[in-house]
């Protein structure tokens, strides 16, 4: 068995990726699925939902380490610390308070490897797993799927207690809810060009009609683009979302779902002189985010008490 | 553990020290300002040690929110979850067992009540507690009497604006309190004497009267502080005579005649105690040769006067060198003057400093320059004008300071000099006593409004010198000095700072800033421009911050038209 190590550099190094492939295949897209013929803006229908749940995840990578292998030599590893939670928005009573939320803290290691991580304090204990490629990009892949597995997870349970549900990026999930995904940046064009001027043309609360991606696929699902707020001096994309729900949907439901998102989502959008990726980071998502940050711990703290932990263990073992 | 008395926990967010810390106050729980609270800390090899304190400032804010227009994302639309949090700060009295360490961070914050509150208070170390008003909680708040009577420390000092009759009002009441509780003030209260001066209006000369006012509700109050409410019980009244009233001797009152005594020196007694200098009290009056000559004159005044035989109080200036027995009443020579008045007493004054015929006598001139003599001369003339009716000859009309436990002495109705000169008159003669028997006890307590009029920052007066020898010696001779003003920067120094016990009421916005209120806490300071009538801030050194107390409506009489039906008892039943 070998010796952890924690690296001395920055915990967050090499990390900036594309974790949710959105570089993958273009996916296949039917545009016509509620308007066949000529395209235009939709308005939105606030049905009156009485409340909005909006759900995301934060990852933050803890400690970069080092297994020192006897017989494989030195093995990537890292901790990180994830955290689930939602916020739900009782538009009746104007407040929005955070629901219960989940704090997970993952070890991994290349290889095929797994090692014990010392308990570094109260609520700072790490559950060891391991990757078997030895790129270190594939271990930050893992622990960001393990987060948007909580994610859907906890989705899943506000669903089924009857809750309309708002989950941060798109869906993956075969469940016919009426789960939503917020996706708030624009990499894949999925519209033909003619189409994709109807979106420039959206005013607030307005969408386009829906459209099927992956039809065929793992995931296939509606999608729908509306515009979240007019940005003065913003390009013709500036304000606008999309939005995805599960095509196990019939269309009639999906197309309610889809005018209600245009309509009541806009009141959540974020001013750009507070937020500087307004309007699309919601409001409640931007605090939802800050709380789950905050939760998950000083990073400071936890890199500090995970190097004192992990070499007491060593002098500890006479190593 | 749980905590019965338990308001919210010491905040962690920040620093907490031996001077102060924060609580986040508990969702169904609140603290006000002067609030008592107790912390318990473990500390480690020692236990647990107690921290006490009182809360200063009262704070809410949203937590969550960022930017100020967050407020309206939490609480209209609603899109911004966020959570208000109520904070207290508070300033730490005390540490208990002494071990100086600061309140732990989590810790329960509860409220002081019962002998928690009194350790907070420090009222489990006082010698002889009185209870001075109540605080926020309704419950006493002590003054630690050893820091008055002169045993650790002397003297009251009162601030605030006028208008709000809140000086007085305290003054006396605080003096109620201690003649009415002799269980507390020990041996002190013995043949305890009180002299009031009435400087303003005539609030104070109804003080033996009952309050129509008063209320079941005052009454109880006043029963939480121990006292039975009534009038002062034992109360003579004097004022000065009305001018031009001939031979009759009326008191120079508006509202009240009955039972107020008229009060007058003789010649005699003008010149045996000294007075002459009273008619100088003028802050400018010092700086010239005025004060030479006004103590040669008073030299010679006594070396001169000679009683007249038949005319009580009247006095003959004669040269000692006759070779009489100068105690003995001597007969008018024909056309010789008679000092009788003040205005007599000039008169003969000016036959030698500046005679119609012929050069001054240096005997009492001391050769001074003639402007020196002139200027002297017109003050004179002036304080003739102003108080000549004080002075008169005939029977002793002196103030008699034994008569009752508290003396008025109603001087409202004279003029600045006027009253500076009984002001001074009366303080050398009470002093004086004092002096001489060279004992604390019997205590005197003098009561003096405008304070600033007498003993002011700048300038130079025997009344003055008067005011700052009984501020820095009057303790160890029991007198005690309760003193009142509206501004204390303006104030001798030396008065104020000898002053052990430090009240005010509500004080002009940029009066409060200045260092005289050094003593109350920057948030007291800031409320100190907004306390009600009745509401007091108080510091006394026996406990480290400043308290706010209120005190009861009196149960006696400040105008005329406050005073009961005689018919009936208004404290029957209570």
């Amino acid at each position: 068995m070998g010796q952890i190590y924690v690296e001395g550099w920055a915990p967050d190094y090499g990390s900036p990726m594309q974790t949710d492939g959105a570089l993958a295949e273009p996916e296949k897209v039917d545009e016509d699925v509620e308007v066949a013929g000529r395209w235009a803006p939709i308005v939105g229908v606030d049905d009156g939902v009485a409340e909005v749940v909006f759900v995301d995840g934060v990852r933050r990578v803890d400690a970069r380490l080092t297994l020192d292998d006897p017989t494989d030599g030195p093995i990537a590893g890292l901790c990180g610390t994830y955290a689930v939670g939602a916020v739900g928005w009782d538009r009746r009573a104007g407040r929005s308070t955070y629901l219960p939320s989940r704090v997970a803290r993952l070890a991994l290691f290349g290889s095929g490897k797994v090692a014990e991580v010392p308990v570094a304090g109260p609520r700072l204990a790490y559950r060891s797993e391991s990757v078997a490629e030895t790129d270190p990009a594939a271990l930050v892949q893992r622990f960001h799927g393990a987060m948007r597995k909580a994610e859907a997870a906890l989705s899943e349970e506000l669903v089924r207690s009857g809750r309309f549900v708002v989950a941060d990026g798109p869906i993956n999930d075969l469940s016919a809810t009426e789960k939503v995904g917020f996706i708030k940046s624009h990499r894949a064009p999925y519209l033909s060009s003619e189409r994709r001027a109807v979106v420039a043309r959206l005013a607030t609360g307005q969408r386009t009609p829906l459209f099927l991606i992956g039809a065929g696929g793992a995931y296939p699902r509606y999608s729908w683009y509306f515009r979240l707020a007019d940005v003065p001096r913003g390009h013709a994309w500036s304000g606008i979302a999309r939005a995805e729900v599960s095509s196990r949907l019939d269309l009639a439901t999906a197309k309610r779902v889809a005018d209600r998102v245009a309509a009541v989502l806009p009141a959540t959008a974020s001013q750009p002189h507070i937020e500087p990726r307004a309007p699309q980071n919601l409001v409640p998502i931007a605090a939802l985010e800050r709380e789950l940050r905050r939760l998950m711990g000083d990073p400071a703290f936890i890199y500090r008490a995970l190097r004192e932990a992990i070499m007491r263990d060593r002098i500890g073992s006479g190593r | 553990m749980t905590r019965p008395h338990g308001v919210g926990r010491v905040l962690g967010t920040e620093h907490t020290n031996t001077r102060e810390f924060r609580v986040a106050i508990d969702d169904d729980e609140y603290l006000q300002l002067d609030d008592l609270v107790v912390v318990r800390t473990t500390v480690p090899k020692e236990g647990e040690v107690r921290t006490y304190g009182v809360v200063t400032e009262v704070e809410a804010i949203y937590e969550g929110a960022q930017f100020e227009s967050d407020t309206h994302r939490i609480a209209d639309e609603g899109i911004l979850p966020g959570a208000k949090v109520r904070s207290a700060r508070v300033a730490v009295t005390r540490l208990e067992p002494e071990l100086w360490v600061s309140a732990d961070p989590g810790e329960v914050v509860e409220r002081a009540t019962g002998t928690e509150r009194d350790k907070a208070l420090y009222v489990d170390e006082m010698g002889r507690p009185l209870p001075v008003g109540l605080g926020r909680d309704g419950e006493p708040v002590f003054v630690d009497l050893d820091f008055f009577d002169g045993r650790k420390g002397g003297h009251m000092s009162i601030s605030g604006i006028s208008g709000v009759a809140t000086k007085t009002s305290f003054a006396l009441f605080f003096l109620r309190l201690l003649s009415a509780r002799p269980d507390l003030v020990g041996d002190a209260a013995a043949n305890l004497r009180i002299l009031v001066f009435n400087v303003k209006g005539e609030d104070l000369l109804w003080l033996d009267k009952p309050n129509r006012h008063f209320t079941e509700d005052d009454a109880i109050a006043w029963a939480k502080l121990g006292v039975q409410p009534a009038p002062f019980p034992s109360v003579s009244l004097w004022a000065p005579p009305r001018r031009r009233s001939g031979d009759v001797v009326i008191p120079d009152t508006g509202g009240r005649q009955e039972g107020v005594a008229a009060f007058t020196w003789t010649p005699r007694e003008f010149i045996d105690e000294g007075l002459l200098r009273f008619l100088f009290t003028d802050a400018s009056d010092f700086r010239n040769q005025l004060a030479f000559v006004q103590e040669r004159v008073q030299a010679q005044l006594r070396r001169y006067a000679r009683d007249v035989e038949g005319m009580p109080g009247a006095v003959v200036l004669r040269d000692p060198g006759d070779g009489t027995d100068p105690r003995l009443p001597v007969k008018v020579h024909p056309g010789e003057p008679v000092v009788t008045d003040l205005g007599t007493l000039i008169e003969a004054i000016e036959a030698f400093l500046d005679p119609a015929d012929g050069e001054p006598d240096p005997r009492w001139s001391g050769r001074t320059q003639g402007g020196t003599i002139s200027a002297f001369l017109r003050r004179l003339h002036a304080a003739e004008h102003r108080l000549g009716h004080l002075i008169r000859a005939g029977e002793s009309r002196r103030i008699d300071r034994r008569a009752a436990q508290v003396t008025v002495v109603g001087i409202q109705s004279l003029h600045d000099l006027g009253q500076r000169f009984v002001v001074g008159a009366l303080l050398s003669e009470t002093f004086g006593e004092k002096e001489g028997t060279g004992r604390r006890l019997p205590l005197t307590v003098i009561v003096l409004d405008e304070l600033n009029k007498y003993a002011p920052r700048e300038g130079n007066s025997p009344l003055k010198e008067m005011l700052v020898d009984i501020a820095q010696r009057g303790r160890s001779l029991g007198v005690l000095l309760v003193g009142a003003q509206q501004t204390a920067s303006r104030v001798a120094p030396e008065v104020m700072e000898n002053a052990a016990i430090r009240v005010a009421g509500r004080l002009d916005a940029a009066e409060a800033e200045r260092s005289e209120y050094g003593w109350m806490l920057p948030s007291t300071r800031a409320r100190a421009r907004l306390l009600k009538p009745g509401t007091m801030v108080l510091s006394q050194p026996a406990i480290p911050v400043p308290l706010v107390l209120e005190f009861p409506f009196p149960p006696w009489a400040t105008r005329k038209e406050e005073v009961a039906d005689d018919g009936g008892d208004p404290f029957e039943g209570i």
